[in-house]
């Protein structure tokens, strides 16, 4: 079939992907314009920011925390978060007696509309083998020493639902509203792998 | 990658980490997405073509198989010939892909992307219409098999080639902990073949059936897995 006397690889990627475009463009396969925009979409609309709104307003709003943990893709709706990789989210709650962390042993899968777009060590080999096996040790690497009676819960993301985890709030944030709150709850707390800041790491609340 | 000792290091954190690291990444991610919808692909055969790379391409990272894949999809699919690329980057000669899409189709997925590339998009948009777009729940007449609670094994007979069961569940008995209504088969997908949705669960393994004596205390890990990936235990 194939009569190509090259055998061999250009193997730089930025050089390839750069000769892919070029060449898809020119068979009408793709609009570098709307390229450029699926770029910026995820370098500035979706992050973790979106998913620190829904978990600051489960804090705060107790029908909504109830929304959320019912039908997660719904209750990330009312905030206007939604698209690809956030069709069918599911929030799980940390509490004083489980602790949920969320890994994807078999790609990357994340849920992107609260997110953004995962980060390296998500996708590194090391977290998916490791996550799995021994979350402790995982946990206690990346900073959070978890006692033994707590009972640690991992999901692994293998089919159509992504997970987003609900930290506890902190102790001592009962006088801050909805928006400082959003400010405690980081990508890491999100994933599992972090509790939420303290007030005390809240900036102009030390 | 679930448990393989091979992979095993210690987890590298980057402080303030970009989105993309470099341009060509972003230039990945965005030409993927686009060419996925264009060619109305379904992100599990994006994933099986990932999958059948070559070992040092897969694990070359994590945008080099995005690419790999990519180009893998394009040539299955016959729009692009097989070495058409680099043949392009070493002056070669190679048999060019044939199959190509409209001009008024490129203008369509590309008015279609537009549309959802905004920070807010209406709740209705997010609740409803994208779910059913992007999403692959489908409403099944026949009932599940398996209920709440209901103790389960994995089935461990030859594989496919590609699966979204993960191997370190293989034959390990756990406890379904949810049903979420029934799915396309993410197996079939990957390869091409048609098959009806099967039901999808979540369940529920103690770390000791999954590890044994190595298993951590009060560890559990929970897997989505479809109908026909288990049987009772």
């Amino acid at each position: 079939m194939s009569h190509a006397p090259v055998s061999e690889r250009h193997e730089d990627p930025a050089v390839r992907v750069e000769a892919l475009e070029a060449l898809l463009v020119e068979k009408g396969l793709v609009d570098p314009s709307v390229v450029d925009e699926v770029i910026e979409h995820y370098e500035t609309n979706v992050g973790p920011l979106n998913g620190a709104k829904v978990i600051a307003r489960a804090w705060v709003d107790p029908a909504y925390r109830a929304r959320l943990l019912h039908d997660a893709t719904k209750a990330i709706a009312e905030l206007g978060f939604g698209g690809p990789e956030g069709h069918m989210v599911i929030a799980v709650e940390n509490s004083p007696s489980v602790h949920n962390v969320v890994v994807c042993t078999l790609c990357s899968c994340y849920p992107w509309s609260v997110l953004g777009l995962p980060p390296a060590w998500y996708k590194s080999p090391a977290y998916r083998s490791r996550m799995v096996a021994e979350p402790r040790a995982v946990l206690r690497e990346m900073g959070l020493d978890l006692p033994q009676v707590l009972r640690v819960r991992v999901w692994d993301s293998s089919a159509e639902a992504r997970y987003l985890v609900l930290p506890e709030r902190p102790a001592g944030t009962e006088g801050m509203d909805e928006r400082e709150l959003a400010t405690l709850v980081t990508r890491d707390a999100m994933i599992g792998v972090a509790r939420a800041l303290g007030p005390a790491t809240a900036g102009t609340h030390a | 990658m679930g448990g393989r000792r091979e992979h095993y290091a210690p987890i590298a954190r980057e402080a303030d980490e970009p989105v993309f690291h470099e341009r060509w990444e972003a230039r990945t991610f965005g030409i993927s997405g686009f060419v996925l919808v264009l060619l109305r692909g379904n992100t599990e055969r994006f994933r099986f073509a990932m999958e059948q790379l070559p070992r040092e391409v897969y694990m070359s990272g994590y945008y080099q198989r995005w690419l790999g894949g990519l180009e893998r999809l394009l040539v299955e699919a016959g729009y692009l010939g097989r070495g058409e690329l680099d043949a392009r980057l070493l002056d070669g000669a190679a048999a060019q892909g044939a199959r190509t899409r409209s001009p008024a189709r490129l203008a369509l997925v590309s008015r279609l992307m537009r549309s959802y590339l905004r920070p807010r998009l209406p709740r209705w948009v997010c609740a409803h219409v994208l779910p059913r777009v992007t999403g692959t729940l489908r409403p099944v007449f026949w009932r599940p098999r398996f209920h709440l609670g209901d103790r389960v094994r994995v089935r461990s007979g030859p594989e496919r080639a590609f699966t979204r069961k993960p191997g370190y569940v293989r034959g390990r008995p756990g406890v379904v902990s949810a049903h979420h209504r029934a799915a396309l088969f993410a197996d079939a997908r990957g390869e091409g073949r048609r098959a009806r949705p099967q039901h999808l669960y979540t369940v529920a393994f103690d770390g000791r059936e999954l590890w044994g004596e190595h298993a951590e205390p009060e560890t559990e890990v929970r897997v989505d897995l479809f109908e026909s990936h288990l049987e009772p235990a």
